[in-house]
């Protein structure tokens, strides 16, 4: 099903802006210029941010005490976004972001509010002579604070991928659990430049960072070729399985397949 | 072999002055609590003393007629000056870099003294030449300078302020063919050596730096392995900044021509000053086909006081190029200064050649360092490895900044890149800045890193086996850095292990 | 079926097998025992085609032809299978697509027609029914998050998927409690028939009591120094190695 027919059948409520409420269903904002979100004290709340022509977007979100917010982010025409999350006390925010397109989509989280977790899931995708840049900021303002950020991205034709990483740890934001993952694989005459980077001004903090470029796990390939795959179809399914990975984690029922697809379709393209 | 350990065992008695007895079996690695704690006790700077040497200086301040009169008082041809003019003239049209995590004071470039000379009588041929005064500050160093280099196995070029004062080995080196001298006495002797490859790894328009140091460099080491030699023993160059408010520009090359292999060592102790000394200092070194060079260093230069007050600015372009098969392998233990900008690169040109780093900096008190390495992979098949060690105190900030490039032709490129972080005190910063670039879908890139504190449970653990909470912090950063200091060449092992521990005294509350 | 001779192989310098012969004919099941790096694992590898290893000389035919020369994925669609004793984690592809391409891949190379997707799901409730294995875990993915128990269940259900010739089964039976143990084994001799035959190479007697080997083989030091029959398993059960190892201690 696509978005008007989720959005006609009721199963996302059309949103522009303002306090989200608990609904029964996730609130969809398609190609907004801005939009200033709030999630009330303790309410739950969803939200799916869609890019389907080319637009520039700034989104401003507010997460209320004990609140939290679901965020589904599909980039599937050439935007430049960005979003800034404002996390109370105890808030949780879960993002899933694909961008399949040409797009320049900056990420700030600030963690005002002490046990404020922030949890981020993103794939990029690019082909041809695509440029996609992605960057996260993780501001951890105060103490007891979690991130958790994966990002994977796949690149091929002449494209370029790029993933810009920060994590800040203010002074006296002790406790803080940060953590940032960026995998990449490259294929064709792609190109790939990772910048995962950690600022650090308190010391009782767990934080680690990783970053990977190329992906060949000989064992997987000769598991799979053992049960009769061709290499070909080996490594595709590796590259499939490497962003299915994260695109798996969607839990956001209606939308899930509409990410799915999009990113599917692209894959297909390479 | 047991006359080897006898000997090394002496060496190192006498430049520490202690009993280290845990030598014996090589196993410098050992945590030794006793001898951190004896380092720990010495609570001023070791090395904040100046010696009285008459010294031959310039006026303060650079201009053409500054660069000029260097380059006459060292006796140097035509092209040579030509070389300072073009790169003076450039450095004018340059800014100063502003992209470090670092907050640099302003500096006023006119306020410096470019050229310090310790005078001497004569030229001298034996040892027993030397300025006894120079003497007294080399043996008060730990450099003793007569039989304990040969027993160690170390030839030595000591560097004091700006001129070459003594270089023993000389004949020994010079039967293998190895030219190891001052790099003025260099530019003289071998004029066509030098000018092949002065500045070709690193440009004077490279960085504001590299070009002051282009255009007013005052001495420094020059040192070539011929094809096929591979040098058994250490070359080993101590530094020491003396005159006071004297900026130190030196110029190091190093050419390790196809097949020949040498190892390297590059160690600085700069006296107690008040005032923030300037320091730009450029390497290159050149590791033609099937070549091997490992560049070790242990920077303690002084790093201010308790306050922040002085300290040496330690501004340094450090870059190597690898042809093809070659391998150039940087070990740094940088504790000193009060300010680091240094970044050892590789250029790995030639296919099959193989880059390192491997560096432990530490800052304390209201140090900053902000210190790396580039990787540039050209050639097919390279490979590069970093592993980076950082540890802020008290009010330090430490930053480890790296760049990994994988150019669109190396095919198959390798790097693995370790970078963590320890944090010792709750007002001190740890940092890490990877950039990581690849344009070649063959290329395997792996970069992980940590940040963390010593964890409570080791401190628990020592503490009730009756280890004091500093012997434990001692111990534990030991073992934090033992990747990297096992990598140093013995002589400098000990020498940094102690560092580390000297480094850190006053961070545990 | 399987016709070994004189196979040597090695991993970078190190030469490995140093002259393998073995015969494994249509019905019979072979087991092959020996201490830790004697080289069992590197041969299973070898026959399957891992190319971390390098055969420097000898021949491995599969019904009579050269099996060396093809690649991984024909050895395997030939009916060539290797039951991993450390099945490898594939994050993001679930089981059933990856058994829905191999199966896929098979019958189009034996140039049989593709499964409907509903013959499809009924052979992999069938088959998952064998090892009792959960029907949640082929939705998850490969191996991923799979206990122990589960991927060496995991392992036999798709050997019942692929239906082969010849299967290998690389120390099957390593960190199975009694119960998944006798599921596995279990599952093992239901796909026993006489057109097929099994290798396996374990540690232990306790997996011959369910899978009864007609010839037991004692590899050491690269080589075949002994075979015998099931008793020869209790007896090395009993006694250890050293009996048969001493003459060829160095």
């Amino acid at each position: 099903m696509g978005v008007e027919q989720l959005i006609e059948s009721g199963l996302l409520q059309p949103f522009c802006g303002g306090v989200l409420e608990s609904a029964a269903h996730p609130a969809v904002a398609v190609n907004p210029k801005s939009l200033d979100v709030k999630v009330a004290n303790g309410v739950s709340a969803r939200l799916v941010l869609l890019y389907t022509t080319s637009s520039q977007s700034v989104v401003n979100i507010d997460i209320d005490r004990d609140a939290s917010l679901d965020i589904v982010a599909i980039y599937a025409a050439d935007s430049y976004v960005s979003v800034s999350v404002n996390q109370s006390e105890g808030s949780v925010c879960k993002t899933m972001s694909a961008l399949v397109s040409s797009s320049n989509v900056t990420y700030n989280y600030a963690l005002n509010g002490v046990g404020a977790e922030s949890v981020f899931n993103a794939v990029f995708v690019v082909e041809g002579r695509e440029h996609s840049t992605l960057n996260l900021n993780t501001r951890h303002l105060t103490s007891d604070c979690k991130s958790c950020s994966l990002v994977k991205g796949v690149s091929a034709g002449n494209s370029t991928g790029e993933f810009h990483g920060l994590v800040y740890v203010a002074p006296d934001a002790q406790r803080t659990d940060a953590q940032q993952q960026s995998r990449n694989i490259e294929l064709d005459n792609s190109r790939i430049i990772s910048l995962p980077q950690l600022e650090i001004y308190a010391d009782d903090v767990k934080c680690s960072h990783g970053s990977t470029v190329g992906y060949s796990d000989a064992e997987a390939l000769f598991y799979m070729r053992q049960r009769g795959l061709s290499l070909a179809a080996a490594r595709r399914l590796q590259i499939e399985g490497f962003i299915n990975d994260v695109v798996s984690r969607c839990d956001m029922e209606g939308i899930c397949s509409v990410l799915h697809d999009a990113v599917t379709a692209k894959l297909e393209r390479l | 072999m047991l006359d080897i350990c006898g000997v090394l065992f002496t060496y190192y008695n006498r430049l520490f002055g202690e009993k280290l007895l845990f030598l014996r079996d090589f196993r410098i690695m050992k945590e030794n609590s006793q001898d951190i704690i004896d380092s720990l006790e010495s609570r001023e700077y070791q090395y904040g003393y100046t010696t009285d040497i008459e010294t031959h200086t310039l006026p303060k301040g650079l201009n053409e007629g500054i660069i000029r009169a260097i380059s006459q008082r060292k006796g140097e041809p035509e092209w040579m000056l030509e070389m300072r003019l073009k790169a003076f003239r450039h450095w004018q049209t340059m800014k100063l870099p502003k992209w470090a995590h670092l907050d640099i004071p302003e500096i006023d470039f006119q306020d410096i003294i470019y050229y310090a000379e310790p005078k001497q009588r004569k030229k001298l041929n034996s040892v027993d030449e030397i300025d006894p005064e120079l003497k007294r500050t080399f043996d008060k160093l730990g450099i003793p300078l007569e039989e304990q280099m040969a027993l160690a196995g170390v030839a030595v070029d000591a560097v004091m302020d700006s001129v070459s004062v003594k270089t023993t080995f000389r004949e020994t080196l010079a039967e293998k063919g190895i030219i190891f001298c001052s790099i003025s006495e260099a530019i003289r002797e071998y004029p066509e050596l030098v000018r092949k490859y002065l500045g070709s790894v690193v440009s004077y328009a490279d960085n504001f730096y590299s070009a002051l140091n282009a255009a007013v460099f005052s001495d420094g080491s020059f040192c070539y392995i011929p094809k096929g030699v591979r040098y058994p023993m250490e070359l080993s160059t101590y530094f020491r900044i003396n005159a006071q408010g004297t900026g130190q520009f030196e110029r190091t090359l190093i050419v390790a021509d196809e097949g020949s292999y040498v190892s390297y060592l590059e160690g600085c102790t700069a006296p107690q000053r008040d005032e923030n000394q300037l320091h730009a200092a450029v390497v290159e070194i050149v590791v033609e086909k099937d070549a091997e060079v490992k560049y070790s260093t242990v920077q303690n230069w002084y790093p201010g006081d308790k306050e922040g007050k002085g300290g040496i600015y330690n501004f340094v372009t450090k870059r190597g190029i690898c042809r093809e098969n070659a391998r150039l392998s940087w070990t740094q233990v940088e504790t000193g200064s009060a300010i680091t900008w240094k970044y050892p690169s590789c250029i790995l040109a030639g296919d099959n050649s193989v880059g390192e780093f491997y560096s432990v900096a530490m800052t304390n008190n209201y140090q900053q360092a902000d210190t790396g390495t580039k990787m540039i992979h050209l050639g097919r098949n390279t490979r590069s490895r970093i592993v980076s060690k950082g540890i802020s105190a008290g009010f330090s900030q430490n930053s480890y900044r790296g760049l990994v490039k994988i150019a669109a032709k190396a095919d198959n490129a390798r790097n693995y890149s370790q970078c963590d972080s320890l944090l010792i005190g709750d007002k001190c910063g740890a940092h890490t800045f990877p950039h990581i670039d690849s344009a070649n879908r063959t290329a395997m890139l792996e970069h992980e890193a940590t940040t963390s504190k010593i964890s409570e449970e080791q401190l628990f653990y020592c503490n009730q086996r009756g280890i004091s909470t500093e012997d434990a912090v001692g111990l534990i950063v030991n073992g934090y850095a033992k990747e990297v200091i096992a990598k140093l060449p013995m002589e400098f092992a000990v020498e940094a292990q102690k560092l580390l521990a000297i480094s850190l005294e006053g961070s545990v509350g | 079926m399987l016709k070994i001779t004189d196979l040597h192989a090695s991993v970078g310098d190190k030469e490995i097998l140093k002259g393998i012969n073995l015969e494994v004919k249509a019905g019979e099941v072979h087991a092959i025992m020996g201490p830790n790096g004697s080289g069992k694992s590197t041969l299973a590898s070898v026959i399957a085609g891992n190319e971390k290893f390098t055969v420097t000389s000898g021949s491995v035919t599969f019904e009579g032809e050269d099996l060396l020369s093809l690649p991984i994925e024909d050895r395997a669609r030939k009916g060539l299978f290797l039951g991993f004793q450390y099945p490898v984690e594939i994050p993001g592809v679930s089981m059933a697509n990856f058994m829905k391409i191999a199966v896929a891949e098979q019958r189009k190379y034996k140039g049989l027609e593709p499964l409907s997707p509903a013959e499809f799901l009924k052979l992999m409730r069938e088959k998952s029914a064998i090892v009792e294995l959960d029907s949640k875990l082929t939705s998850r993915a490969v191996n991923e998050g799979f206990s122990g128990g589960e991927k060496k269940k995991n392992e036999i259900f798709q050997m019942a998927m692929l239906d082969p010739k010849l299967s290998i089964l690389d120390e099957t039976d390593s960190g199975l409690d009694i119960d998944a143990l006798r599921v596995v084994a279990t599952g093992v001799t239901r796909l026993k028939r006489a057109d097929n035959a099994t290798v396996v190479i374990t540690h232990y007697q306790r997996l011959l009591d369910y899978i009864v080997p007609d010839y037991v083989h004692v590899l050491y030091k690269g080589r075949i120094i002994y075979s015998g029959d099931k008793s020869l398993a209790l007896k090395l059960e009993k006694e250890g190695y050293d009996w048969l190892i001493n003459d060829y201690k160095e």
